[in-house]
């Protein structure tokens, strides 16, 4: 059976979204930039693991996060920085910091590994939680595909903006075909590895909006652009998230 | 987005159902108190909360909006996250655009808040930016409605 064909909804699945989760699955699956196939997967499954980690939830419930010291519950098929990568943006991401990047480097990761972990589990989190607020089962991860990496540097790159080096916005917009040449912050966030980039967009204009939808305040969706914005919003604060 | 979208479809932005979720009310926004009941539940997590929020909002506004709302509700799990996991500050006209509800809706106080400052000018015609831009979305909102 294909991934995603959701037999269990009673609720009819726009065949849009079933296309982008299908694309991000086969994405997470193959080679990355930095990362194989096998260690991309690995990510997804850390990034499930990391609901139920002992250490994850004794540091949630910490002054603060970096008090705690242990081994998160993981599967062994990530570097002991990257574990923690994944498992903090899944569980706790409103209190990293630019010391705790820094500190991941320090223990041997690259910044663009970091990014395209990142990516991975920001994707397999916006999927498992539309499963889960839909009340669906999970999808099976994927098989990891073999083959290497690209390891193809992104170029235009500006640093001391955010924590992670990004393309210029130009350059971003340019890729994205944004008027103006200005792309926010929030879509360069990624773009130190441009795969990334794209994999958000493609995920995004199905579960939110177009990059050309969001310039219009019309809705192609059986939700108005208020009652998207309003979910947008209160999810936001609910992940305290300050952008 | 919300305030501008409220705007656009001739309405004052009531905002505080970001703060308050679903005790604030529908907000002026149809269907407002059970999608954001609904956001709360599946972040929130328990099972049984949330089965009765999804029922609701499929009961009031159907199957197509319940979809919409949870990929939605997906998509800005994603989002905080890339924020949050690579220290972007704020764009400076976003800042610019929601200085005032930002405060009172107690966003600055987050943990994860970045500095920004837009500048002395940006913030001295702030207000007269936000009143032109709240003036001009209402606007065009009407010519759209017209011509549809």
């Amino acid at each position: 059976m294909a991934p995603f064909s959701f037999e269990a909804s009673v609720d009819p699945i726009r065949p849009d979204l079933v296309e982008a989760y299908r694309r991000a699955w086969n994405h997470i699956a193959g080679p990355g930039t930095w990362l194989t196939g096998a260690e991309r997967v690995a990510v997804a499954d850390e990034t499930r693991r990391a609901r139920d980690c002992a250490l994850c939830r004794e540091r949630k419930e910490a002054l603060s996060p970096f008090a705690v010291e242990g081994d998160h519950d993981h599967g062994g098929g990530l570097s002991e920085p990257l574990v923690d990568a994944v498992h903090r943006v899944t569980t706790d991401a409103a209190r990293l910091s630019e010391r705790w990047v820094r500190g991941l480097l320090e223990q041997g990761t690259t910044i663009e590994r970091y990014v395209e972990t990142l990516g991975v589990t920001v994707l397999v989190i916006s999927i498992d939680r539309f499963c889960h607020a839909m009340g669906l089962p999970e999808e099976p991860l994927p098989q990891a595909l073999s083959g290497t990496p690209t390891e193809e540097p992104a170029q235009d790159l500006v640093e001391g903006e955010a924590w992670v080096p990004m393309q210029s916005k130009e350059r971003v917009a340019r890729a994205l075909g944004l008027p103006m040449g200005q792309a926010p912050y929030v879509v360069r966030a990624l773009s130190l590895v441009p795969a990334e980039v794209e994999a958000w967009q493609s995920l995004s204009a199905a579960q939110y909006l177009s990059i050309e939808r969001m310039r219009s305040f019309d809705s192609p969706r059986a939700i108005d652009r208020s009652q998207i914005e309003l979910v947008a919003g209160r999810v936001s604060a609910l992940n305290e998230c300050f952008y | 987005m919300l305030r501008a979208s409220i705007a656009y479809n001739g309405q004052e932005a009531d905002l505080q159902g970001i703060a308050d979720g679903a005790k604030a009310g529908d907000q002026g926004i149809v269907y407002g108190e059970k999608l954001t009941a609904f956001a709360d539940a599946a972040v929130a997590g328990d099972p049984a909360t949330l089965a009765s929020a999804r029922d609701a909002l499929r009961d009031a506004a159907g199957s197509e909006a319940l979809v919409d709302a949870a990929a939605v509700l997906g998509n800005f799990e994603r989002m905080v996250r890339i924020a949050d996991g690579t220290g972007i500050p704020l764009d400076e006209v976003v800042h610019t655009m929601s200085g005032d509800f930002r405060e009172g809706l107690g966003i600055d106080s987050y943990r994860s808040r970045r500095e920004v400052d837009a500048g002395p000018l940006a913030r001295a015609f702030a207000p007269v930016l936000r009143r032109v831009a709240s003036l001009g979305l209402g606007l065009a909102g009407r010519l759209t409605r017209r011509s549809d």
